[in-house]
C-alpha cells in the first residue's frame, strides 16, 4: 500500500496511557489514530481468555490509581467501567495465625490486637496519616514537571508554585514527606509498628514493581505511590474492574472511539518517519506508511528513543541517558485456572477473605532474602506473592464453581545469572506453586492450567523493555523532572511533533492514565488548543 | 582545680573533647566567652585519637586521616598547627588475581594505569573524576552552611543558600540535573554508568558505604561517595597521628583561655525553667553554664544526659527512632616489618594511602547481606592504612602500624555478642588481608580489636555509630540529627541553650570540624 490519508495525530501503542491520550486528543477535535501491535488493546491493562472459559487479568491486576478526573472527563463509567471493591488483605503465617485487614475496622482492630494492641491503635493513625500524605502529594500527579534549569519565567513560576505548595503542607507533613522520599519502607513502618508480619505486608507496597527490598532506601516513596489510589474519593481503595483489568482499557477505548478516535490492532509500528528533524508519520512492519501532523509514543523510553527513531536524530546525551535508564523488571506473574477454590489452612472455607488480597509476606527478612537472591540474578525460591481471585470478585471471570487465581510474584530478575527464562520459566512457576501450597495445601490438585510470565515474557508479549511494569524504576533519580531524562520530562522530544505519553514519563507507572492526560495537555498546547 | 571549677560559672560548657568539641571551644574562647571542655576519657580527641594500644606502636583508633578537614578549621591554627603529609596515592586496591588498581592524586597517572585494564574505563575515569570533583565541591559548600529551617531563617542564611543554589545552577543545565540525579542514587548504579571493570567499581563502593548500614546498591551511597571526596582526591595524613589535630586544637583553645578537663564524665544536663543551667558530673560536682554544647552523639545528649522527661513526646519519638546502626569495627596490628601486597610488590608508595579490599561492588553488597541479617560479613570490605610508612614516629625503627577498618560489623548481632566475637573478627581480618599480602602473617607481633560495642563503651558512640547517627538521606540537613531541630538545637518547647556540636549535627561525621564550628557560630549569636 502506498501513502495513506493524513491524521492529526498517531498514537503508538494501545496501552491505557496511549488510549487516554488519544481520547483527549480526539476530544479536542484532532483526527487521531491509535496503532497497537497486538490483536487486543490495553497493553499491560488487558484481560484474555488464556484457557477456555477462564479470563485472566494477564498482567496488571488491580485498579486504584486511575485519576478520578479522567474517569469523569472521559465518562468511563458510562462506557462500562465498573470498579468492584477489593477491600481486605489477609497475610497467612507459617505458625497458622494470620493478619487480617478489612473494611470492618473493628475486625481489623481485633485481629491486629492479637499481635499487639499498640499496633492495632497505631494502624488507625497510620492509615489516617498516609491518607493525608497522599492527598498532600496528589497535586504533583496533576502537574507537568517544571524545568529547574530553565530561566524562563513560566518555569520559575511553576517551581515557585511547587515550593509554595510544599510549604503549605505545614512543618510536620513536610518532615513526613521528606522521610517518605528518602527512607526504606521497613524503616518508615517500624516507626509506627512492632509486629513484623504486619510491617512486612505493609512494606510490600513499597517494593512492588521495583528492584528494591523493604529495607532499601527509596522503597518508602513507592509505598506512598501505591497509597495515591483514589476511588470515588476514597484514598487507598483498591478495586477490581469488572471483566478484569481489560475492562479499564475497554472503557477508555470505547470512550476514545465515541470521541472519534480510530483504534487499529495488529498494526506494529517499525519506526517513526522523520523529515529534517520533524516527525511526519510512521512506517508499519507490513510496509504501510501512515502520515500525521504529530506522532505520540506511549511506549517505554528505550523503545521511544532508541528503537522507533534513528539515534542520529537525537542529541548524544539523551541517547546515553536513555541507554542507562534503569528499567530492569523484578516481578513475574503466575496465573492459574482452578477447578475450585483452594483452602487457606489458617482460615479454611470460601469466606469474605477470599474476595480480597492474600499476601505471602510472613516477615521483612523473608522478603529481604527473596530480594538478596534476585540481586545476583536468581529468582526467589521463596518469593513474596500478592494473590487475588478475580473470579471471586467477578463471577464472569470463570465458569461456575471454577476460579482464576492471579499471583503477582517478586523477585524475578529480568537478567538471570545462569540459563535464560525459556529454561527457567517452569522452575520459577514451580517455586511459586510450592510456596503457595505451604499455605493452601490443596492448591496443586485444583490446577487446570498454569500461565507463568517472567519479566522476559512480559517484554516479549507487550514490549515493556526489561519487563519493568512501570516502564522504568520509580527511583528518586528517575522521577518528576528527571523522568525519563533531564530536560525531556515535559512529554516532548528533541524531534519536532514527536511526543511521549507512557509510564516512562511523569508521574510514572500504575493504571493512572496521568501521563497520557498530561501529555495531551502539552500536545494540545503546541497545537494551539486547550484540553477540555 | 575542682575547687576552682565548682563555684565557677561559665558562658559555655562543652561535653566531650572530640575534635568538634575542641573546635567549638576554640571558636567560643576566641570570641571572649569563658569555656570549659569536659572529656570523659583521660585523653582528648574522641574518635579522632592516636593511641599507644601496643607499647611502642601508636594507632589512629578512629578517623584515619584529615582528608575532610575544612579550610575554616585550618584557619583556626595560629601557634600550633599540625603537620600534614600528602602522599601521591589516594587508594590502592589489590585484586584476587594478583593485580591491583591505584588511584593517584594525579588523574593522568591513574587513567594511564587503568588503560592497561580497560581502555574504556581509562576514558571514563576522566569524566568520572571531573563529576566527582564538581559534585563533591558543591557538597562541601553545603557542608559549610548552617542548614536552613522551615520556620525561622535569618536573612543572611537564606542569602547564603540562595547564592549556593545559583552556584548549583551555575554548574550548567546538564551538570545541575546530573547532580540532582546522582545525589539520591545507589553508588553501584552510578559506577555502572561509568565503569566496566569490577576492580574500580569495588574500590569506590568501599568509600560509598562508609558509616552506612547499607550496600552500594542502596540509594544514598552515591551521596556518601561524594561526601568522602569533599576534600578532593587528596590524601592528607597527619604527622604524629590524627590525634595531633585534636592536640593542636586543644593547645590553641587553652591559649585562647578555654579550660579543658579530662577524666570528667558528665552525668546530666541541668535545666531550670526551660533553660539549660549547667551540667552535673558522675562524681556529683555541678558546673553552671549559660550554654551547653554537646560533642556527644544526639542519642546520648538528649535521651541520656537531658532525659526524655524534658522532651515533647513527638520529639522524644524522633530521637528514639534515630538510626545509629554502627556497621564498622577496626583491627590494629603491630608489624615487625612492612607488608608486601600483591599488585604492588616493590612499590611501597602505592601503600601510603587507603588500601582497599573490595574487589567488586557485588562483593561489598554481599558483605552487607550478611550484616543485614545480623552477621559479621564472611568476606568483609576492608580499608587498611599503614601510616608508619610515611611517619616513622608511630612505630619503633623498621617496624610498622597497620590499622584496618572492617565492614560490615553490625552493632546488633543476631546470634552472638561482640565480646564473644572479638578474636574471630581479628582472625577474619588477618586471613582476608593475608590473601593479598602473603607475608603479613609472619610480620604480626600483636593486635588490638575494637568492636562496635567497644566504640560505644570506650568512645561513647551510641550504637557504635561512627557518624553519631547513620548518614542516610533521611538523616541529613534539616533532618540531622532529627527533624525539627533548628541550627544545632531543638525548637519547640525543648530547653533552650543546648547545642549539638558533634557529628550528629550538619554536615555530619568525619574529621571536618564543621559541626563544631557551625554550632559555635550559632551559640555565639545567642
Amino acid at each position: 500500500m502506498a501513502k495513506q490519508q493524513e491524521y492529526d495525530a498517531i498514537v503508538i501503542g494501545g496501552g491505557h496511557n496511549g488510549l487516554v491520550n488519544a481520547a483527549y486528543l480526539a476530544r479536542a477535535g484532532l483526527k487521531t489514530l491509535v496503532l497497537e501491535q497486538r490483536h487486543v488493546l490495553g497493553g499491560a491493562t488487558v484481560s484474555e481468555e488464556i484457557y477456555p472459559g477462564f479470563k485472566f487479568s494477564v498482567f496488571s491486576y488491580v485498579v486504584s490509581l486511575m485519576r478520578p478526573e479522567i474517569i469523569r472527563e472521559l465518562e468511563l463509567v458510562r462506557h462500562g467501567l465498573t470498579i468492584l471493591p477489593l477491600e481486605s488483605t489477609i497475610t497467612p503465617l507459617p505458625d497458622g495465625r494470620y493478619i487480617y485487614r478489612g473494611p470492618d475496622s473493628a475486625a481489623t482492630f481485633r485481629n491486629i490486637s492479637q499481635f499487639s494492641t499498640r499496633d492495632a491503635e497505631a494502624y488507625r493513625e497510620y492509615s489516617y496519616a498516609m491518607y493525608h500524605m497522599a492527598k498532600a502529594v496528589k497535586y504533583i500527579l496533576s502537574i507537568r514537571p517544571p524545568d529547574p534549569t530553565s530561566f524562563d519565567p513560566r518555569e520559575l513560576l511553576a517551581l515557585l508554585k511547587l515550593g509554595k505548595h510544599f510549604l503549605s503542607l505545614g512543618e510536620e507533613n513536610i518532615y513526613t514527606l521528606a522521610k517518605l522520599m528518602t527512607m526504606s519502607s521497613a524503616d518508615f513502618l517500624e516507626e509506627w509498628f512492632e509486629t513484623d508480619p504486619l510491617i512486612a505486608t505493609l512494606s510490600a507496597s513499597g517494593i512492588i514493581g521495583t528492584f528494591l527490598g523493604p529495607r532499601s532506601p527509596g522503597s518508602a516513596y513507592v509505598l506512598l505511590h501505591h497509597y495515591m489510589g483514589e476511588i470515588d474519593g476514597v484514598f487507598r481503595a483498591w478495586g477490581f474492574a469488572r471483566g478484569g483489568t481489560g475492562g479499564v482499557a475497554e472503557a477508555i477505548a470505547s470512550s476514545a472511539r465515541a470521541l472519534g478516535a480510530e483504534l487499529r490492532t495488529e498494526a506494529r509500528v517499525a519506526h517513526v518517519i522523520t523529515r529534517n528533524g520533524r516527525a511526519v508519520g510512521v512506517a508499519l512492519e507490513n510496509g504501510d506508511e501512515i502520515y500525521a501532523k504529530r506522532i505520540i509514543s506511549s511506549l517505554d523510553p528505550k523503545l521511544t528513543f532508541l528503537k522507533l527513531v534513528d539515534r542520529s536524530e537525537l542529541p548524544d546525551d539523551l541517547v546515553a541517558r536513555v541507554g542507562k535508564f534503569d528499567s530492569y523488571g523484578s516481578s513475574g506473574k503466575v496465573n492459574l485456572a482452578l477447578d475450585g477454590m483452594p483452602d487457606l489452612s489458617c482460615l479454611p472455607g470460601y469466606g469474605e477473605h477470599m474476595r480480597g488480597a492474600i499476601s505471602i509476606s510472613p516477615s521483612v527478612n523473608y522478603i529481604e532474602r527473596a530480594y538478596d537472591e534476585a540481586k545476583y540474578g536468581r529468582f526467589a525460591k521463596k518469593p513474596y506473592v500478592d494473590i487475588i481471585f478475580p473470579s471471586a470478585i467477578d463471577p464472569g471471570m470463570a465458569p461456575p464453581g471454577k476460579h482464576v487465581m492471579s499471583c503477582f510474584v517478586q523477585y524475578a530478575p529480568y537478567t538471570l545469572a545462569e540459563g535464560d527464562w525459556n529454561s527457567q520459566r517452569e522452575a520459577f512457576g514451580d517455586a511459586v506453586v510450592d510456596t503457595l501450597s505451604e499455605y493452601m495445601p490443596n492448591l496443586k490438585n485444583l490446577i487446570l492450567h498454569r500461565q507463568v510470565l517472567s519479566p522476559w515474557d512480559i517484554e516479549q508479549t507487550i514490549g515493556l523493555s526489561g519487563g519493568n511494569i512501570f516502564q522504568g524504576e520509580l527511583s528518586l533519580s528517575q522521577l518528576f523532572f528527571l523522568r525519563p531524562a533531564p530536560g525531556y520530562a515535559q512529554y516532548r522530544t528533541p524531534i519536532t511533533n514527536y511526543y511521549q505519553c507512557g509510564s516512562g514519563t511523569h508521574p510514572g507507572g500504575g493504571i493512572t492514565g496521568a501521563p497520557g492526560r498530561l501529555a495531551a495537555i502539552e500536545i494540545l498546547k503546541d497545537a494551539g488548543k486547550v484540553l477540555q | 582545680m575542682n575547687a576552682a571549677a565548682m563555684n565557677a560559672n561559665y558562658d559555655a560548657v562543652i561535653i566531650g573533647g572530640g575534635h568538634n568539641g575542641l573546635v567549638a571551644a576554640l571558636k567560643l574562647a576566641r570570641a571572649g566567652r569563658s569555656v570549659l571542655v569536659l572529656e570523659r576519657r583521660t585523653q582528648l580527641g574522641g574518635a579522632a585519637s592516636t593511641e599507644e594500644l601496643i607499647p611502642g606502636f601508636r594507632f589512629n583508633t578512629g578517623a584515619p586521616n584529615a582528608n575532610l578537614l575544612a579550610e575554616q578549621v585550618f584557619a583556626l591554627f595560629r601557634q600550633h598547627s599540625p603537620a600534614f603529609i600528602m602522599p601521591a596515592v589516594r587508594a590502592f586496591a589489590p585484586q584476587p588475581d594478583g593485580t591491583g588498581v591505584t588511584i593517584w592524586r594525579d588523574s593522568e597517572r591513574t587513567a594511564m594505569e587503568l588503560a592497561q585494564r580497560s581502555a574504556s574505563d581509562a576514558k571514563a575515569y576522566w569524566e568520572f573524576a571531573r563529576q566527582l570533583d564538581r559534585f563533591a565541591g558543591v557538597l562541601s559548600k553545603m557542608a559549610q552552611l548552617r542548614p536552613p529551617s522551615l520556620t525561622q531563617n535569618p536573612a543572611r542564611l537564606l542569602f547564603a543558600w540562595a547564592r549556593l543554589a545559583l552556584q548549583v545552577r551555575g554548574l550548567g543545565g546538564k551538570d545541575m540535573m546530573d547532580f540532582m540525579r546522582v545525589l539520591p542514587m545507589g553508588a553501584a548504579t552510578w559506577l555502572n554508568e561509568h565503569f566496566e571493570s569490577d576492580a574500580i567499581k569495588g574500590l569506590y563502593a568501599a568509600y560509598a558505604t562508609t558509616g552506612i548500614m547499607q550496600g552500594p546498591r542502596a540509594s544514598g551511597t552515591a551521596f556518601m561517595l561524594l561526601y568522602q571526596h569533599m576534600g578532593g582526591a587528596l590524601q592528607r595524613v597527619v604527622q604524629g597521628g590524627v590525634g595531633a589535630v585534636s592536640g593542636s586544637l586543644a593547645k590553641e583553645a587553652k591559649l585562647a583561655g578555654a579550660e579543658i578537663r579530662t577524666g570528667a564524665s558528665v552525668a546530666r544536663i541541668l535545666t531550670t525553667d526551660g533553660r539549660v543551667s549547667g551540667v552535673e558530673l558522675e562524681d556529683g560536682e555541678r558546673i553552671t553554664a549559660r550554654q551547653v554544647l554537646s560533642n556527644a552523639d544526639p542519642h546520648t545528649t538528649f535521651l541520656k544526659l537531658l532525659g526524655p522527661a524534658q522532651l515533647e513526646p513527638r520529639v522524644y519519638r524522633r530521637f528514639r527512632s534515630l538510626k545509629l546502626r554502627g556497621s564498622s569495627a577496626s583491627v590494629h596490628f603491630a608489624l615487625s616489618g612492612a607488608p608486601q601486597f600483591l599488585g604492588a610488590v616493590g612499590h611501597q608508595d602505592q601503600l601510603q594511602g587507603d588500601i582497599i579490599i573490595s574487589p567488586s561492588a557485588d562483593y561489598a553488597e554481599q558483605a552487607y547481606d550478611d550484616a543485614k541479617h545480623g552477621r559479621l560479613s564472611a568476606a568483609p570490605v576492608l580499608m587498611a592504612r599503614i601510616p608508619s610508612l610515611l611517619d616513622s614516629t608511630l612505630a619503633p625503627a623498621r617496624k610498622h602500624t597497620l590499622s584496618v577498618t572492617v565492614r560490615y560489623a553490625p552493632y546488633a548481632l543476631a546470634e552472638s555478642h561482640w565480646d564473644a566475637e572479638r578474636e574471630r573478627l581479628g582472625d577474619l581480618v588477618l586471613e582476608t588481608l593475608a590473601e593479598y599480602a602473603p607475608n603479613l602473617r609472619t610480620l604480626v607481633e600483636d593486635r588490638r580489636v575494637i568492636t562496635p560495642l567497644d566504640y560505644e563503651r570506650e568512645y561513647g558512640l551510641s550504637g557504635g555509630s561512627e557518624m553519631h547517627g547513620q548518614m542516610g538521606l533521611d538523616q541529613l540537613l534539616l533532618q540531622r540529627p532529627v527533624a525539627g531541630n533548628v541550627g544545632y538545637r531543638l525548637g519547640g518547647h525543648a530547653p533552650r541553650g543546648i547545642y549539638i556540636c558533634g557529628a550528629g549535627g550538619h554536615p555530619g561525621g568525619g574529621l571536618t570540624g564543621l559541626p563544631g564550628l557551625l554550632a559555635a557560630e550559632q551559640a555565639l549569636k545567642e
